[in-house]
């Protein structure tokens, strides 16, 4: 700590030294100040004077604004190693933060068509998704369906096209006087996303309005269905179950081909039949293997259709009340809930990608002091 | 404030017009070395050409930064010779006394040249900022990245070193 005496007489010398080196002469009356404004101008005296021959060539440099040289310099000034430094440790964060964020259990799914191959189990397996996640729907059928243990039935170990029977229950509420209006949109995504109506229901009495729809969906676009639905109203609730048939469609399978080659060789043993006695025989036997293989065809068929259509039940229910986003029509209470609900979704996105853009952020600004005060020490060694 | 697109140029060149002499005396100074203070000098006006968009003026005067740059660059030459081989006692390189210097003149120049010779690099570095590059005090803080009371009172004792050792040589 200095003194507040000696701050003064550095106050007074520094200023006699500024004073005579704008004035060009050592004239402070006190002699310590004096000498010091002495040697202030003997040092500025003796201050290097550059050449005329690079001063000349420097000022046409700088006249010409520095001009280029051609090939691999130039991309190295651009990007000097103390440039690329930061650069390369704010990728390595990232990498380390994606790592990290898929080694947690990776981001939140948001579906994708999820088609007849995911998972596989021989026991119904369900999820219900909580009230008005409609979001989440996206990928609950794969979360949920896990692989059972090998002695479970309908386990078929080396088959990798899994055949699994899935349904789904929903229930979407929306003010009575939207629920005709969110009828009419079950039908049109049914319809948008390759499948149908297998039955209907709707009830618009004075007591509320209520529905029941029971849809088929393509399997491998049940997911996007899903989502389209939810967006129709509310979902307070959602279930979904899962059966792998994959052992009763191999086995259905299997035993179709061996009918069918039964019936071929019994068709060639009826050609060579030698007496009537034989040929009926051979026509009774052949008879009943055409019932098995019409049986085990229908069984197929019908495996086929529960597995490459999934039920959807969706019940409509009407409550009295506010609109919902999707409905026709809309107060400004409405419109006051629209604005909530998207602030709310605006907040949810914002808060996950603080998540990630500020450790992110923290680890790139801490990387790039660590590396500026290196540097700077490095330098200053240099000085030492 | 960054420096005005289109006039941008003539800015530069006056700035190169107004602080060349002292940038290329404080970096020979540092370097005691003409051929590499003028290598120096010319790479540090090249990086404050080409970085002279980045310049901010809340963050200093356009000089303070430009002898930033020119110290950085003078310290990582300062770095690649200390590599290469120990300059530490290199003779200076500077210009000799012209005849019609008067004798007493000359021999408080090599007094003083040799009394620089006893001071510590970073002394040196402020003297050489304060005496060849002109800067304030205010300026020379925001080079060195320390308060101005603190580049005062760094630059005082420096000063107060130098006279002494000036005064033992005589």
């Amino acid at each position: 700590m200095t003194h507040p005496e000696d701050t003064a007489i550095i106050e007074r010398d520094l200023c006699a030294v500024d004073t005579a080196l704008s004035d060009a002469r050592a004239s402070h009356p006190d002699s310590a100040a004096r000498e010091l404004q002495e040697l202030a101008l003997a040092l500025r005296d003796d201050s290097p004077v550059p050449d005329p021959s690079f001063t000349r060539e420097l000022g046409a440099r700088v006249e010409a604004g520095f001009p280029r040289e051609r090939g691999s310099r130039r991309w190295r000034a651009r990007f000097p190693r103390v440039t690329l430094l930061p650069v390369a440790g704010a990728l390595a964060s990232l990498l380390v933060v994606v790592v990290i964020v898929f080694a947690a259990g990776g981001p939140p799914q948001g579906g994708g068509d999820d088609g007849a191959g995911a998972g596989g189990g021989g026991v119904a397996e369900s999820a219900r998704a909580p009230e008005g996640s409609a979001g989440d729907s996206g990928g609950g059928a794969e979360r949920a369906l896990t692989p059972p243990p090998p002695d479970q039935p309908g386990f078929a170990p080396r088959q990798s096209q899994r055949r699994i029977e899935r349904s789904i229950a929903m229930t979407l509420t929306a003010p009575d006087r939207d629920i005709p209006a969110l009828a009419e949109g079950v039908s049109r995504v049914a319809a948008r996303y390759g499948g149908f109506v297998l039955s209907s229901e709707l009830d618009t009495g004075d007591d509320g309005a209520t529905g029941s729809y029971e849809l088929r969906i393509p399997s491998n676009r049940l997911q996007s269905a899903l989502r389209a639905l939810a967006r129709l109203g509310t979902v307070s609730s959602q279930s979904q179950s899962g059966q792998d048939v994959t052992r009763d469609y191999v086995t259905a399978a299997d035993r179709l081909e061996a009918a069918r080659a039964e019936r071929r060789s019994l068709l060639r043993r009826l050609e060579r039949a030698q007496d009537n006695t034989q040929a009926e025989a051979l026509r009774a036997r052949l008879d009943l293997v055409a019932g098995e293989i019409n049986g085990l065809r229908s069984q197929l068929r019908d495996l086929r259709l529960r597995t490459d259509y999934a039920i959807v039940a969706v019940d409509l229910v009407g409550e009295e009340g506010h609109s919902s986003s999707g409905a026709v029509g809309g107060s400004f209470d409405d419109a006051l809930g629209d604005a909530g609900d998207l602030l709310v979704g605006f907040a949810g996105v914002l808060i996950r990608v603080l998540a990630v853009a500020l450790p992110l952020g923290l680890m790139v600004a801490l990387g790039w002091l660590v590396t500026s005060a290196a540097r700077r020490r490095r330098r200053e060694s240099a000085l030492a | 404030m960054p420096v005005a697109r289109g006039t941008d140029t003539e800015s530069f060149t006056a700035l190169y017009e107004r602080t060349f002499p002292r940038v290329y005396a404080y970096v020979a100074s540092l370097l005691r070395d003409r051929s590499a203070a003028e290598d120096v000098t010319a790479q540090a006006f090249e990086r404050a050409y080409r970085k002279r968009s980045g310049y901010r003026a809340r963050r200093g005067s356009m000089e303070a930064w430009l002898f930033g740059i020119a110290r950085n660059a003078a310290l990582d030459e300062l770095r690649r010779r200390r590599r290469r081989a120990s300059l530490e006692n290199d003779p200076e390189d500077t210009a000799a006394p012209s005849l019609d210097d008067h004798a007493e003149l000359a021999l408080r120049r090599e007094a003083v040249r040799a009394a620089m010779t006893t001071l510590e690099g970073k002394e040196r570095d402020l003297i050489a900022l304060k005496f060849s590059g002109g800067l304030s005090n205010a300026e020379i803080a925001r080079v060195l990245g320390v308060s101005e009371t603190n580049a005062g009172t760094r630059l005082h004792r420096a000063l107060t070193k130098l006279r002494k050792a000036c005064d033992d040589a005589s």
